[in-house]
């Protein structure tokens, strides 16, 4: 899987011997997974935001495609991560996705207590409060392919024991 | 019932292994035949992941790698099936000349070629004798609740586990006869996979070189794509040259039609090593200087490019001389 920042388009992302290309864009990033696709069949999505309801439409177009297809996702960065790890779940492969990412948009972190994500604009080793139970999470910079997030973990969880 | 004494010690490759009994021979076709192995007092066997095969010891000297053609799941007996190769090594001839009650040095199961656990589904292709790792894995996947179909080309009435094969698979079993045949149900295949497809193809090495450059011809990644190679080759001598071993401080000069896995045994050095045919990976050894003439298939594409590694038992110099880390 290569990541590129905004605004550089990803120009390797189409080997030879693909056979279609999906481009999902997120958010403001429309335009910007125009990937040229020649003769390949291409599908272009595009969704305000990784909800619930958009991911699912995109594993179900994933579940109708076959092997040879590309995946390009651009926007920012939760989203696309987000959506990467719906595309791994479906059995899509990290060499078969580009991602373009929007840096400045909010990191999501992973609660390891109730495994809700939060997006903060914090850097690593801040603290914010998980949005789901509340937890004062510190943010690392360990990141999870499959979750699609940071991890976080409790702050002051050693003094508390 | 025969009883053969068993070899006086273990091969390198089976040390630490298990000593088995055969339990049961059966004739697939004419030059196939099924071997069970099982522990003398009715031990479990250790479980093994599908696609696993099992190093066999003939005679004194002898070794050669049998897939395993069960799930892997608790086993209580290893199952094998062996071509006979007239003009082989001998191992395949050992093997058919075996009966129940016989008893054999055999390694733990060892695997390189296992599923991916993150398919969605399995796309078996196997060639003649190629059935074997491939049957392990249908039936793993059987067990396991994933789906799996099988392209089998073999010559009629020389295929074996068919039956077993059709039991097994049903609808999702292609059987072919012939290339032309073959060649239309695999290019149609290939384009049709759920994307999380992965390949699993075992036969002769030609076989498998096509059927993977069809599958990178048609998208396919190459993380999607896993081989078994059973058979390497014939090598040609290559060039004679002369090799540094920098720690031991000997030169060694490796003649043309002697490997440098052999060179190195003769001058008293002990390489672990077992198929002997750029398969196994087992003799790999560090390259200080110089370039390998890569000749193996274990290697990666970026491994041997990066050539800082080599396959001592079948890989060669490019250069008149080279130095080794040994």
């Amino acid at each position: 899987m290569s990541s590129v920042s905004m605004p550089q388009v990803a120009g390797n992302g189409l080997e030879p011997g693909f056979r279609g290309v999906i481009c999902a864009s997120f958010g403001a990033a429309g335009d910007t997974a125009e990937q040229q696709s020649d003769s390949q069949p291409k599908l272009d999505l595009h969704f305000e935001a990784a909800t619930p309801q958009t991911l699912s439409e995109l594993r179900s177009v994933l579940g109708s495609s076959s092997v040879g297809v590309r995946l390009f996702l651009s926007g920012p960065t939760a989203d696309i991560r987000a959506a990467a790890a719906v595309a791994a779940e479906c059995g899509l492969h990290q060499e078969e996705m580009t991602l373009l990412s929007e840096e400045a948009a909010p990191r999501a972190i992973y609660c390891p207590h109730c495994h809700s994500t939060t997006p903060t604009f914090q850097p690593a080793g801040s603290e914010v409060p998980c949005q789901g139970c509340g937890t004062a999470l510190v943010t690392t910079d360990h990141f999870s392919r499959r979750m699609g997030a940071y991890l976080g973990y409790a702050a002051r969880v050693e003094e508390a024991s | 019932m025969t009883v053969a004494a068993l070899p006086i010690s273990p091969h390198p490759a089976v040390d630490g292994g298990l000593q088995l009994e055969v339990t049961n021979v059966s004739p697939q076709t004419d030059s196939i035949v099924s071997i069970t192995l099982a522990d003398p007092s009715f031990r479990k066997l250790p479980s093994y992941v599908p696609g696993s095969h099992l190093v066999v010891q003939y005679g004194e000297e002898g070794v050669n790698a049998y897939s395993l053609t069960g799930s892997g799941n608790a086993p209580s007996e290893y199952a094998i099936s062996v071509l006979r190769v007239e003009d082989g090594a001998g191992g395949s001839r050992a093997m058919h000349r075996l009966a129940v009650g016989d008893r054999v040095y055999v390694s733990r199961p060892r695997s390189a070629f296992a599923p991916a656990s993150t398919a969605t589904h399995h796309l078996l292709v196997a060639a003649g004798i190629g059935i074997t790792p491939v049957l392990s894995h249908a039936r793993a996947a059987a067990e396991r609740g994933t789906t799996s179909s099988l392209i089998y080309v073999y010559r009629p009435g020389s295929g074996a586990h068919v039956d077993e094969a059709r039991e097994l698979l049903g609808s999702a079993l292609t059987e072919c006869s012939n290339r032309d045949s073959f060649q239309e149900v695999l290019t149609e295949q290939l384009t049709k996979q759920g994307v999380g497809t992965h390949l699993y193809v075992c036969g002769p090495n030609a076989f498998m070189d096509s059927v993977l450059d069809q599958a990178r011809a048609a998208g396919w990644a190459e993380a999607r794509l896993h081989s078994e190679a059973f058979g390497a080759a014939e090598l040609d001598e290559g060039e004679p040259f002369t090799v540094n071993l920098v720690r031991s401080g000997l030169t060694l000069d490796v003649p043309a039609g002697v490997s440098l896995l052999e060179t190195l045994e003769k001058a008293g050095k002990t390489i672990p090593n077992m198929c002997r045919k750029g398969i196994c990976g087992e003799c790999v050894l560090p390259v200080l200087r110089g370039t390998p003439q890569h000749r193996d298939l274990y290697l990666t594409e970026q491994e041997k490019a990066g050539n800082t590694t080599m396959m001592c038992c079948v890989s060669r110099s490019e250069d008149p001389e080279m130095e080794l880390d040994l």
